[in-house]
């Protein structure tokens, strides 16, 4: 009894600092952000006046906050796509197919996802560069006359950073999705051969169900990741213009802190952390199936 | 038992560093906190606020603890909010982040009106008398309007349309004094191929329409546009204001746009240097700036006022300059504007000098480089000197800054995105908000 009573004692003194953390930088600025929401106040002055729902009223209809959303919600599905197509496609053909130099590909691949952002735009600065970026220089020798496109133009801008995100994040998602599958038994592929099932019908009938729970943990990442990255990718690329026009929804948010309006900018980050959460809950609750064992 | 003595011990170890940082307490010296953004002056030649800080404890006693950093805003502005002023604060307004404007519109300032008349340390003159007329007249030092100074300037510079002096001597053409010999010179560069305008980012744009709104009518047009007065657009100097900006856009070179952002913003300024556009807004830095980047051949900075209206107008040259302050929660007021009398001293000019700051004192010409000494003559060849920015007002949900209605919607003109009509609208419908929420005195 005596034994059990200071092992809770020791259990306690254990839990407390990493609790204490959690609370003081997660719970108390979370719930702080849903209370300012309802107040305007200056990030440098102490007044604050209580609004209600002022600023959600007016947040839902600022023509600048609806475009972010439109650009964050574009990227979250095509950075989603183009990402899960092409990591499951390479994982497939390292994990499975014996082709020289698979540890160098699985590097390549992983490389830009421990460079910094600030990297990357750096790197695509130059991609996208007008009269010397390998882009414009590709799509000339291709088309055999002198192609400009203007990449980072106001019609181009998101998808330019749709395709850094793209190349960004695949390396990355290509290596989870890798590791489950060579989890997978090969005996599986080997009847499977027998049986007739060529390398598709394998792929789609026996790999993807078979990872299919970390394909929903990964989509759940893509939504969370997509959100946070575009901001750092518009913040280094392109600083949301021209024009407000690779504004997203976290840039928004924080261009409207440096205009003095911190509660307007909560209410922001409130719409924005509810909306994540309830995309998450959806995608999860879309993609639910019984989990298959081998 | 050993084992439980430890435990406790780790837990409370763990628990206590978790406040330990929190709890230090400052030294109650009299130590003044000053606070400056580590900008390209500062990248000239290492050490100029240094040097300063360490010129004036020798001068004053006052000892001083210097925050030096290029995104100054994220280091003290957390801090801040954390109740932990730096005394005095050298930030402009016009930055991304508007932590200044901030300040000005919370009415977080303290007010420096009397800095005017205090001594400059080791010297025997008063600020007012070594301050260089006309700065510490507009809403840059008294955002208010009111007569009161709450903020005092800094290095200035003179800003106007740089171009590449070689090329217009190679081909022959006059630097335009009217905006239709502008639009001549547009004609004839199109030519050849070359776009008559570009801007390194809308921000940019600053100095160019402050320039502008006086070249167009004056001190007294500026002061209703910065006003947003009623009806002032559809006056017929507000109607020429945007025709020009409208017409510009559309002899701006089409890459500028995609190219106007704090990542490839140099390229624009680059277009200048390769002879594919004429001229750019910019400040007397770029000259360092661009130090390294390769130029067309027989290239040489030139600038240029804005040219007049109409012939025999008046053309105007804005001075951009930044500004020193003092927030409201400094616990060391008294020494902070000490600090900032040193500010005019001969002894912190000549190190700013070094670095091309130049201070806004009389004479200072007497110690300028020799680029700069032609730059800061723009003056005396007849260009008037507009100063002055937009009217602080009420920051309000939905509304935005000027710059997001004045300037960053040209990159949307040029393109072909929106129309002059569109634009005029959207900055009547901004303003007449604005005004609304004007500061008042």
């Amino acid at each position: 009894m005596k034994k059990q009573k200071s092992l809770a004692r020791f259990i306690t003194f254990c839990i407390v600092p990493a609790t204490l953390l959690f609370f003081i930088f997660m719970v108390y600025p979370t719930i702080a952000v849903f209370r300012m929401a309802f107040f305007e106040r200056g990030a440098y002055s102490p007044t604050e006046t209580f609004v209600g729902v002022e600023n959600f009223k007016v947040l839902l209809s600022d023509p600048r906050f609806i475009r972010s959303a439109q650009n964050t919600i574009f990227l979250i599905v095509f950075v989603t796509i183009f990402t899960f197509v092409f990591a499951l496609f390479f994982a497939g053909v390292l994990t499975k197919e014996k082709i020289f130099g698979t540890n160098f590909f699985r590097i390549i691949f992983y490389i830009p996802n421990i460079l910094s952002v600030v990297v990357i735009s750096g790197v695509f600065s130059a991609i996208y560069d007008n009269k010397n970026g390998l882009f414009n220089s590709l799509l000339s020798v291709l088309s055999s006359r002198q192609v400009s496109v203007l990449w980072k133009s106001e019609e181009n801008v998101v998808l330019s950073i749709t395709i850094a995100m793209v190349w960004q994040a695949i390396g990355y998602y290509m290596v989870m999705y890798m590791a489950s599958m060579s989890s997978i038994p090969v005996s599986l592929y080997e009847s499977a051969g027998l049986d007739g099932a060529n390398r598709a019908v394998q792929f789609f009938k026996i790999t993807i169900p078979l990872i299919w729970t970390n394909i929903r943990t990964t989509l759940t990442f893509f939504i969370i990741s997509t959100i946070n990255m575009a901001f750092l990718f518009v913040k280094a690329m392109t600083a949301g213009g021209p024009n407000g026009a690779s504004e997203v929804v976290l840039s928004f948010m924080y261009s409207q802190k440096d205009a003095g309006l911190y509660g307007y900018s909560m209410a922001a980050g409130v719409v924005i952390f509810l909306f994540s959460f309830a995309l998450s809950a959806l995608v999860n609750r879309i993609t639910k199936r019984d989990a298959l064992q081998f | 038992m050993f084992k439980r003595i430890l435990s406790v011990i780790l837990s409370v170890l763990l628990i206590t560093t978790l406040f330990a940082s929190c709890g230090k307490k400052e030294e109650q010296k009299r130590i003044l906190k000053v606070a400056a953004l580590s900008s390209g002056y500062e990248e000239t030649k290492p050490g100029m606020w240094k040097e300063i800080c360490d010129a004036f404890t020798r001068k004053t006693g006052i000892e001083t603890q210097l925050t030096l950093e290029k995104n100054l805003e994220d280091v003290i502005g957390s801090s801040m909010q954390g109740g932990d002023y730096p005394d005095v604060v050298l930030l402009a307004t016009g930055r991304e982040a508007g932590l200044t404007e901030q300040f000005i519109q919370d009415k977080n300032l303290v007010e420096l009106t009397d800095v005017l008349n205090m001594q400059i340390p080791g010297e025997d003159v008063k600020v007012s008398e070594k301050l260089a007329g006309g700065f510490t007249e507009s809403v840059a030092t008294n955002p208010y309007g009111d007569g009161k100074t709450y903020l005092m300037p800094m290095f200035y510079s003179p800003c106007g349309l740089f171009y590449n002096q070689g090329l217009f001597k190679q081909k022959g053409w006059e630097v335009p004094k009217t905006w239709d010999q502008m639009w001549e010179l547009g004609e004839k560069a199109k030519k050849e191929g070359i776009a008559l305008f570009t801007y390194p980012t809308t921000g940019y744009f600053d100095s160019f329409c402050f320039a502008l709104m006086y070249a167009v009518g004056g001190p007294e047009f500026f002061d209703k546009a910065t006003n947003y007065e009623q009806g002032v657009w559809e006056t017929n100097d507000g109607k020429t204001f945007i025709d020009i900006m409208a017409k510009l856009a559309s002899y701006t070179n089409k890459k500028t746009p995609s190219q106007a952002n704090d990542q490839d913003f140099s390229k624009n300024q680059l277009m200048v240097m390769q002879n594919e556009a004429l001229f750019m807004p910019n400040g007397t830095w770029v000259v360092g700036e661009m130090a390294d980047a390769v130029a067309a051949e027989g290239f040489e900075w030139g600038m240029t006022a804005l040219p007049a209206v109409k012939e025999g107008g008046d053309a105007y040259s804005y001075t951009w300059m930044e500004q020193i302050w003092i927030p409201k929660g400094a616990k060391n007021a008294a020494d902070a504007k000490t600090f900032i009398s040193y500010m005019y001293s001969d002894e912190a000019a000549k190190i700013f000098a070094e670095r091309n700051a130049v201070q806004p004192i009389k004479d200072i010409s007497k110690i300028l480089s020799e680029d700069n000494k032609l730059f800061y003559s723009i003056y005396d060849g007849g260009a008037k000197a507009a100063i002055g920015n937009f009217a602080a007002y009420k920051a309000t949900a939905g509304l935005g800054t000027p710059a997001d209605y004045f300037f960053a919607p040209i990159n949307s003109l040029v393109s072909g995105n929106i129309t002059k009509e569109q634009y005029v609208k959207d900055i009547i419908t901004a303003t007449d908000k604005m005004r609304e929420n004007l500061i008042k005195k």
